[in-house]
């Protein structure tokens, strides 16, 4: 499952992975640069010296600035020579700085993402524990078919199901946005069942392969208790598959997080996506993804040194 | 002295899940039943699902809306059904351009091996790079609102599925002994991939399939209902979800058919291949 | 050796009485009933399937699901098998030690060899910390393991494995060893180790209890001997008397299975050579392991090749085959020979056909291929006592030995000149064994088919084949 990587092959593989994420963006965002409507250069004069002040000169003066008169291959370079210098420029629609922006909005994902992740967990595992310890068992058969039911529902459908009946009909939570911390409950719920709806499966599956595996059964028969077997080999054996699951689950996060933020409202660079898509604002566009991308690629190399951390394989090898 | 080689490496069949009977019987009706509505589209109940009057708007079901009108008395059934076909022949297209190119691409790459190997792994690595709905959004974005954006965007992302399934398990079987055995007695590479290699790979990519058409439909509603996939006046279940949320209180069961036709579409496709696939 | 008739609870002692095993109403083991004191040995020896191991698992008491124990165990005097779970389990590792089967797989792939041995120390026997690791340290110098306390166990081979798991297993001191198949797919001089260690056992005043389908393990491990078929207690007695002339029909096939028994070979027909290497060198990565092999095979002629495992006798054979060019040397076949002249015999039956169609299918294809009547391929069938109904099932349906046939059938059908098999018989029991290796003999010797065997037992190479090469790693 995991195979024997050194660190600095999982830090290079990440650091690929990253500037993979930035090339794929930034060509993303340059086409639809590209593709917006109407001219681009009167549009970017109309940002920056707002409807009233802006002329055919202007509009003329930034054309020469900017050098949109060239060849569309000559400006995707410089558009990703901009990138490479991180430079994400400014939203076409608010005119401040993308980082500004961004890194005030990067504290609310991370808060929503933690949530989820903490939610899912705190589901999962005592649940696929239950239904590992017994296979094929009551608890087994009810989780499954909660599973199943619990992962056919997108992850917005399950926000707008949940927003109803919590917030609406009971007034447990608020409904959107953020104020504090009872805000958190209802998208990180949302996030983490859907999170937990895969992973207590996961957990329930290394919990029986580790129970039934033949090192568990020598581990009892050379005299441990069956407290001691679970403490000192059981656990350690059934949490690498479990965590290289997570990681797995990493991309249904970011991707949660995009619709989970927007159904709450959640002031986090999703919402901040999904906005300046609809609004065309394509430097706000390019760097929330890129923003994003790198939380993926960041949350990857997490889960692999942990992997690492825990398989002593990887480390001698 | 030490012999490294590993004997006991085999793999163990995994213990089986309890295993729910009608679960697949169950997924296999219902989809043809979402099918057949899909196929029918709107005429199944006679109503324009653009039709407005807004002096209807709202209105509970009767005999001449089966489901009720929606805020704009717009007739309910025939915009769900209407959605339906936009999502299934979306779903089924996106399965069959991801799905075919997919599966051919991984045998070969486990065939050949070497650079066309690596050439190919490094291009879905590419696509993986990114989680796949942000890539689907961001696509989406060039055009907003089109059917093709949408399409080209899930078969890009689903392609990379088949195609690491099929590389994983053919470069397995075909380092069987059994491939070797066939070769020496003068098996021809087709004949090898029917008989060996198909009926291996055959199950786990219909199961892809299943699991896939279930992320193109959940992908399209997901872009809808942020508006940035297809828009408004479009009869699609994650647009129909945004327009009716507003009235959830007036009307509850406006808002609430939508998101079970998308439940049931999901269920369905998963339940067709078991319910919960292993990870 | 001594027998004391009068069990007392100060001596160790294991005492079974009709004990019987059952799923549902189908009794799978017994009645069978044994003792076994202090200093003594007890070999319970079967073809698998026979249900040796339930034996081990019922006086556990970790018998799979489905599965229910009758007759009474008493361990060191005391009843047990009316115990429940938790007292049961008190047992393991204090008053009965177990050796795995799988030694690889007894050990937990995540943890270093040293603290698998040292928690049984600390935790089974009581010692403080610092006393437990001195006691693994001694655990590895007496079994010669200096070294491999660091190491995890997939860096171990199978006989280090099986010493560390004799170490953890020991540790508390227990007077009782069972050991079920403790040889299982170890090499000859790995085997003599682990017979060494269990031979001690008895001497140190424990009681030993082996379950074995070996005959050399039985003799080498003397005691008394029980010799069960399909559940059942065929034949029971002194293992010296009972090896040297047993009175069961079957006790004498098992014997006569044993290949140290077979009789030597006739000499070679002097047929025409068919391949020819010069020179040869193996390599894997940049390790030579095998150099200046030389082999000139005779049409009709049985060649066995031998060696440590990991020595590269399969990659050898592999080039011989041509599927891998030669690190060094050359391999010709003889002028004439077509590209499918030379065929493989696998270790695995199972894994050697595809797993999702039926044989018929199968064999039908390759007919087809090489434009040969149906007809001829039933005559190889018939031939190999084999009937072609049996195709109609898929590879995993008939048993190990009726499919390594098959094969032969398989490769015959293509009118090869060579056979390389790969430890064709490893897999099977050695009554199969015997029979599938004469079969194979009958037949190309009828079709003056080359054979080249590969084995790690020396006496199927010494008997069986005409010619033996024992491979060396170089210098």
């Amino acid at each position: 499952m995991t195979t024997a990587r050194p660190f600095l092959t999982i830090l290079a593989q990440r650091a690929l992975q990253a500037f993979i994420v930035a090339f794929i963006v930034g060509i993303v965002s340059f086409a639809m640069m590209q593709a917006l409507p109407g001219d681009a250069a009167y549009r970017i004069a109309a940002g920056r010296y707002g409807y009233d002040m802006m002329d055919a000169a202007a509009a003329e003066a930034v054309r020469v600035e900017l050098g949109l008169d060239r060849h569309w291959i000559v400006q995707l370079f410089d558009w990703l020579g901009a990138l490479a210098q991180f430079d994400l420029g400014r939203s076409l629609v608010y005119g401040s700085p993308v980082i500004d922006e961004i890194s005030v909005q990067l504290g609310y994902s991370l808060l929503l993402a933690a949530g989820a992740v903490i939610a899912s967990l705190l589901i999962a595992v005592p649940v696929g524990i239950a239904a590992g310890l017994k296979p094929g068992g009551l608890v087994d058969r009810v989780t499954l078919a909660i599973s199943i039911f619990v992962r056919a529902i997108p992850a917005f459908a399950l926000g707008v199901v949940l927003v109803l009946a919590f917030a609406v009909q009971l007034k447990l939570f608020p409904v959107a946005g953020f104020r504090g911390p009872e805000h958190l409950v209802l998208p990180s719920l949302t996030l983490g069942l859907g999170l937990a709806a895969v992973s207590n499966r996961v957990v329930r599956d290394a919990v029986a392969d580790a129970m039934a595996a033949e090192w568990q059964l020598f581990a009892r028969t050379k005299g441990l208790s069956a407290r001691l077997s679970v403490l000192r080999h059981v656990l350690r054996n059934a949490s690498l598959p479990v965590v290289t699951y997570v990681g797995v689950q990493m991309a249904y996060l970011i991707e949660g997080v995009v619709i989970v933020e927007t159904v709450f409202a959640w002031p986090g660079i999703g919402h901040a996506l999904v906005h300046a898509i609809f609004a065309r604002d394509v430097a706000m566009v390019q760097g929330t993804a890129l923003t994003l991308g790198l939380i993926y690629v960041a949350l990857n190399l997490v889960i692999d040194l942990a992997c690492r951390g825990i398989d002593p394989r990887t480390r001698s090898a | 002295m030490t012999d490294q080689t590993q004997t006991g490496a085999m793999p163990r069949p995994r213990r089986a899940w309890p295993r729910i009977r009608p679960a697949r019987g169950l997924g296999f009706t219902l989809l043809a039943l979402l099918a057949l509505c899909a196929v029918a589209g709107p005429d199944l109940v006679g109503q324009d699902p653009a039709k407005q009057s807004l002096l209807d708007a709202r209105q509970p079901p009767s005999a001449a809306n089966l489901l009720g009108t929606d805020h704009l008395g717009r007739d309910m059934a025939a915009r769900l059904l209407s959605g339906a076909q936009l999502s299934l022949s979306l779903a089924v297209l996106s399965v069959l351009t991801a799905g075919l190119p997919g599966t051919l691409l991984g045998i070969a790459a486990a065939w050949y091996g070497g650079w066309t190997d690596r050439l190919l792994t490094s291009f879905a690595d590419a696509v993986l790079a990114l989680p796949g709905l942000l890539l689907v959004l961001m696509l989406a974005a060039i055009s907003p609102g089109s059917w093709w954006a949408l399409y080209a965007g899930i078969s890009l992302t689903l392609w990379v599925e088949y195609f690491r399934y099929t590389r994983q398990r053919a470069r397995i079987v075909i380092a069987e002994p059994a491939v070797e055995a066939s070769r020496l007695l003068g098996l021809t590479p087709a004949l090898i991939i029917r008989r060996h290699l198909v009926p291996e790979i055959g199950p786990g990519l219909l199961t892809i399939a299943a699991f896939g058409a279930a992320t193109a439909v959940t992908a399209v509603a997901a872009l809808g209902f942020v508006s940035v996939g297809v828009r408004p006046p479009t009869a699609e279940w994650g647009v129909m979800m945004t327009e009716l949320l507003p009235y959830w209180r007036e009307a509850p069961f406006l808002i609430l058919q939508p998101v079970a036709c998308l439940v049931i579409t999901v269920l369905a496709l998963h339940l067709s291949v078991g319910g919960m696939r292993r990870p | 050796m001594t027998v004391s008739d009068t069990p007392s609870s100060d001596t160790p002692s294991i005492a079974v009485d009709a004990l019987s095993v059952f799923f549902g109403a189908t009794r799978l083991l017994g009645p069978v009933s044994f003792r076994v004191a202090a200093g003594e040995t007890l070999v319970i020896m079967g073809e698998t399937g026979a249900g040796k191991s339930l034996a081990a698992q019922a006086i556990l008491g970790i018998l799979p699901k489905g599965l229910r124990a009758e007759g009474s165990i008493t361990i060191n005097g005391r009843r047990v098998d009316t115990l429940g779970p938790a007292e049961r389990s008190a047992l393991w590792g204090r008053e009965i030690a177990t050796l795995p089967q799988e030694p690889w797989r007894a050990l937990d792939p995540l943890m270093r060899a040293g603290p698998q041995v040292i928690e049984a120390h600390r935790y089974v026997a009581g010692l403080p910390p610092e006393g437990a690791r001195k006691a693994c340290a001694r655990d590895f110098e007496t079994l010669g393991l200096q070294g491999a306390e660091r190491r995890l166990p997939a860096a171990l081979s199978g006989g280090m494995a099986q010493r560390v798991a004799f170490a953890a297993a020991t540790a508390g001191q227990a007077p009782i060893l069972l050991a079920d198949e403790p040889t299982k797919g170890l090499d000859a001089e790995r085997h003599a180790r682990v017979v060494g260690l269990l031979a001690q056992v008895p001497e140190d005043g424990g009681a030993l209890l082996v379950i074995t389908h070996e005959v050399a393990v039985a003799r080498a491990l003397g005691g008394d001997i029980i010799v069960l078929r399909d559940g059942r207690v065929i034949e029971e007695g002194q293992t010296r008397h009972v090896l040297a002339k047993p009175q069961a029909p079957y006790t004498r096939d098992l014997l006569a299975a044993d290949p140290e028994a077979w009789p030597k070979s006739e000499n070679p027909t002097d047929g025409a050579i068919v391949l020819t290497a010069k020179d040869l060198a193996v390599t894997r990565g940049e390790r030579v392991l095998i150099e200046g092999f030389d082999l000139s095979l005779r049409a009709g002629e049985r060649v066995a090749v031998t060696g440590p495992s990991g020595i590269g006798k399969t990659t050898l054979l592999d080039t011989l085959a041509g599927l891998i060019a030669p690190a060094q040397g050359s391999v010709q076949r003889a002028a004439g020979l077509g590209r499918h002249a030379v065929q493989k015999l696998y270790q695995d039956p199972p894994a050697a056909f595809p797993p999702h169609v039926s044989l018929e299918r199968s064999l039908r294809d390759i007919a087809r291929l090489h434009d040969v009547a149906w007809d001829r391929v039933t005559e190889y069938l018939t031939a190999l006592n084999l009937y072609p109904d049996m195709l109609k099932r898929r590879p995993d349906a008939v048993s190990g030995g009726e499919l390594q046939r098959i094969s032969v059938a398989r490769a015959l059908t293509v009118r090869p000149a060579v056979l390389l098999a790969d430890e064709p018989t490893s897999r099977l029991d050695p009554i199969t064994q015997r029979q599938t290796l004469e079969l194979l003999s009958e037949i190309t010797k009828d079709q003056g088919i080359a054979i080249v065997l590969v084995t790690h037992h020396a006496a199927i190479a010494e008997n069986w084949a005409h010619q033996s090469i024992t491979l060396r790693a170089p210098a």
